[in-house]
């Protein structure tokens, strides 16, 4: 199969948007390498602190006029932002498969959730209404009122290069706050060309800034006085130990969404041939780089004799290797491809590492992904084929750590209780998944779960833009989400006005 | 041997060169048959209002939370191939009966990939569906020509 056309032709040199303008950074370059071809396809400047302060300045200078922006005006913005992503939908999603190593379908998939915030937060007219209520005492009447704070920091992760700052920025930016993100620098050439589209779009100078950097950046903004707040998402140890905490220290807002360890759960009565297609997309794609990834598989035996449920786990665990085992692995333009490379060399050799570790602490590999066979010719250097591991327990670095890689664990439990007992027993609460058909299960999986995000017979369990992207215990820390109408809120402080006239 | 690797970009790719050549088909139909020019000329404008729609409904619904990559393994792509080349002699019904089988294929593809879309969102089955429809209204219409030409 042919290669789609790569819109990135030469290295292109990446530079900082500060204050509507286009501005090469003393930093030094880092290079962004497509991890598919090995190829570098650009060059980020890992920015400095005063570069970061001058982001910052801008937008403060920007807030005082695009805060008193009419709400309509500022939707029109995002209005106009939204089609120029659709005219250039094509572009954006091949861009994602060169930076980050997704399928194209993948890509295209990120790319319309991305613009799906856009969408919904030129709603926002409405969804920053306050709400008033007459005569709470005699000829009084108290209203509330949104208020958008200043200047919001967001860190970007590198699994989503495209979609998950945009969890934050329209919502942000709708509401009439002024924004400094700080992309991935290994996947940083989709935020830069969104800010590109956002000028296009007529967002004023200043309200939309981009710096490229690293920890320099990161640590700038979170001790930054006029910051109001960061979006952060990534790693939970830096997420919890480092924003969350130093948010707190220098009083931000804070939205830190961190870290996962997800478990699917087959109950006796699922559709097995649906569940196992759902199961190939939780598990292995985006290469398992995905913070709502499925990576813990228990299948249940409530309701079966104890010889049934071995016979029934062997048939779902046969199957699930049989489909794991044919998936195409290569370079994501190739539209045949359904996974792609890991982001780089150091993540592949972490989930090596867990793959040692897996053996070393007794589980059973029963397909293998470090033999991957690859469709076309390309260097093996970030490539690893979906393994799976069975005979695994808790108490395993691969059942209880985020890897962060196509690794799949095949675990039994008795009863649901048991099942649910075994997700709680895990730290994180970010996702987790029941395939069955029956009601009473759902209901009782979705009740007493402890996670953020639950599937019922859906693989990935993210939410669409108009709810909260969730999740609970070590994979959340802050109080508000990022998305829909809990965004709104985080971006805006509640006023309150109680009024009477003598 | 059936296409082990059958994603979803691949389909709408298929689509998208299904609706393309049977528009050159059709053009190509026009200009050598003047007596039924309108009708080829109308079938090729469809052609790309289908592809349109295809790929908008597939670029507005796609989402990475589906099971694209997977929903339609095991076709075979080439079932759906249907020949088109014109000779310059090709006579009127030799035409038509090339149309027909190029309908049906176009039809029988929509059909199946509509109902392997079904886990997807409600709106992708749906606007294959309605290809498929579109496919098999021209069918009947063609053969209605071949019968009234034969007759």
């Amino acid at each position: 199969m042919a290669i789609l056309e790569e819109p990135i032709k030469e290295t292109l040199h990446l530079k900082n948007y500060i204050d509507g303008e286009w501005v090469d950074s003393e930093g030094e370059l880092q290079d962004v390498i497509n991890p598919a071809i090995r190829k570098v396809i650009a060059k980020v400047p890992i920015s400095t602190r005063d570069e970061l302060d001058e982001a910052v300045e801008a937008a403060k200078e920007a807030y005082p006029d695009w805060r008193r922006t009419p709400p309509l005006a500022r939707a029109r913005c995002l209005f106009r932002l939204k089609e120029l992503m659709e005219e250039n939908f094509e572009e954006l999603s091949r861009i994602q498969t060169m930076e980050h190593g997704k399928t194209i379908d993948e890509s295209r998939g990120e790319t319309r959730r991305g613009i799906e915030m856009v969408e919904v937060a030129t709603g926002i007219p409405s969804l920053m209404m306050g709400c008033n209520l007459e005569d709470i005492a005699t000829g009084i009447d108290e209203y509330l009122i949104r208020q958008p704070l200043g200047v919001f920091g967001i860190i970007a992760p590198f699994n989503f290069p495209f979609m998950v700052p945009l969890w934050f920025a329209p919502f942000a930016v709708a509401t009439g706050n002024c924004i400094v993100v700080k992309p991935s620098s290994e996947v940083p050439i989709s935020q830069v060309r969104i800010v590109e589209l956002a000028d296009e779009a007529g967002i004023p100078p200043g309200v939309w800034n981009v710096v490229n950097g690293g920890r320099a950046v990161v640590s700038g903004m979170l001790d930054h006085p006029d910051i109001k707040g960061i979006c952060f998402v990534g790693s939970t140890p830096v997420g919890r130990d480092v924003v969350y905490e130093r948010c707190g220290a220098t009083h931000k807002r804070v939205i830190a969404q961190c870290g996962a360890k997800n478990f699917a759960l087959v109950m006796p009565d699922a559709d097995l041939e649906r569940t196992i297609a759902a199961c190939m997309t939780s598990f292995y794609g985006n290469t398992g780089q995905r913070c709502l990834s499925n990576a813990n598989l228990v299948v249940v035996g409530e309701g079966l004799s104890e010889r049934e449920h071995d016979e029934f786990y062997k048939r779902v665990v046969d199957m699930f290797v049989d489909a794991a085992s044919r998936i195409s692995i290569g370079y994501g333009l190739d539209e045949t491809i359904q996974m792609g490379p890991l982001r780089d060399e150091s993540k592949k050799e972490r989930v090596l590492g867990y793959i040692e570790k897996g053996i070393e602490e007794g589980a059973k590999l029963i397909l293998d992904g470090r033999e991957v066979k690859l469709a076309g010719d390309w260097p093996e250097t970030c490539f690893l084929g979906p393994t799976v591991f069975e005979e695994v327990t808790l108490d395993m670095a691969i059942a209880k750590e985020e890897i962060f890689g196509p690794v799949a664990n095949m675990m039994k439990a008795r009863s649901l209780g048991e099942a649910i007992e075994m997700i709680h027993s895990n730290p994180f609460g970010n996702a987790a998944s029941i395939f069955t058909a029956s009601g009473r299960w759902a209901r009782e999986f979705q009740y007493r779960v402890e996670c953020g995000n639950i599937g019922i017979n859906i693989g990935i369990a993210a939410p669409m833009a108009f709810f909260p992207f969730s999740g609970m215990k070590d994979s959340f820390f802050g109080t508000l989400h990022g998305q829909g109408q809990e965004a709104v809120r985080f971006f805006t402080e509640s006023k309150v006005v109680i009024q009477r006239w003598f | 041997m059936a296409n082990l690797n059958v994603t979803a970009s691949v389909i709408i790719s298929f689509a998208e060169e299904l609706e393309d050549s049977s528009s050159t088909f059709y053009a190509a139909l026009a200009e050598q048959f003047a007596e039924s020019k309108e009708i080829f000329l109308n079938f090729a404008k469809e052609c790309g209002k289908n592809k349109t729609s295809v790929v908008r409904t597939y670029q507005e619904t796609i989402s990475d939370a589906l099971e694209a990559g997977f929903s339609f393994e095991g076709l075979n792509l080439k079932d759906y191939k249907t020949e088109t080349t014109l000779a310059e002699d090709t006579s009127f019904s030799e035409a038509l009966d090339i149309a027909i089988k190029l309908e049906e294929n176009a039809c029988k593809f929509y059909l199946d990939v509509a109902e392997r879309s079904e886990s997807l969102l409600a709106t992708i089955p749906r606007a294959f569906s309605r290809v498929a429809k579109s496919r098999s209204n021209r069918k009947l219409k063609l053969e209605t020509l071949l019968d009234e030409s034969n007759s």
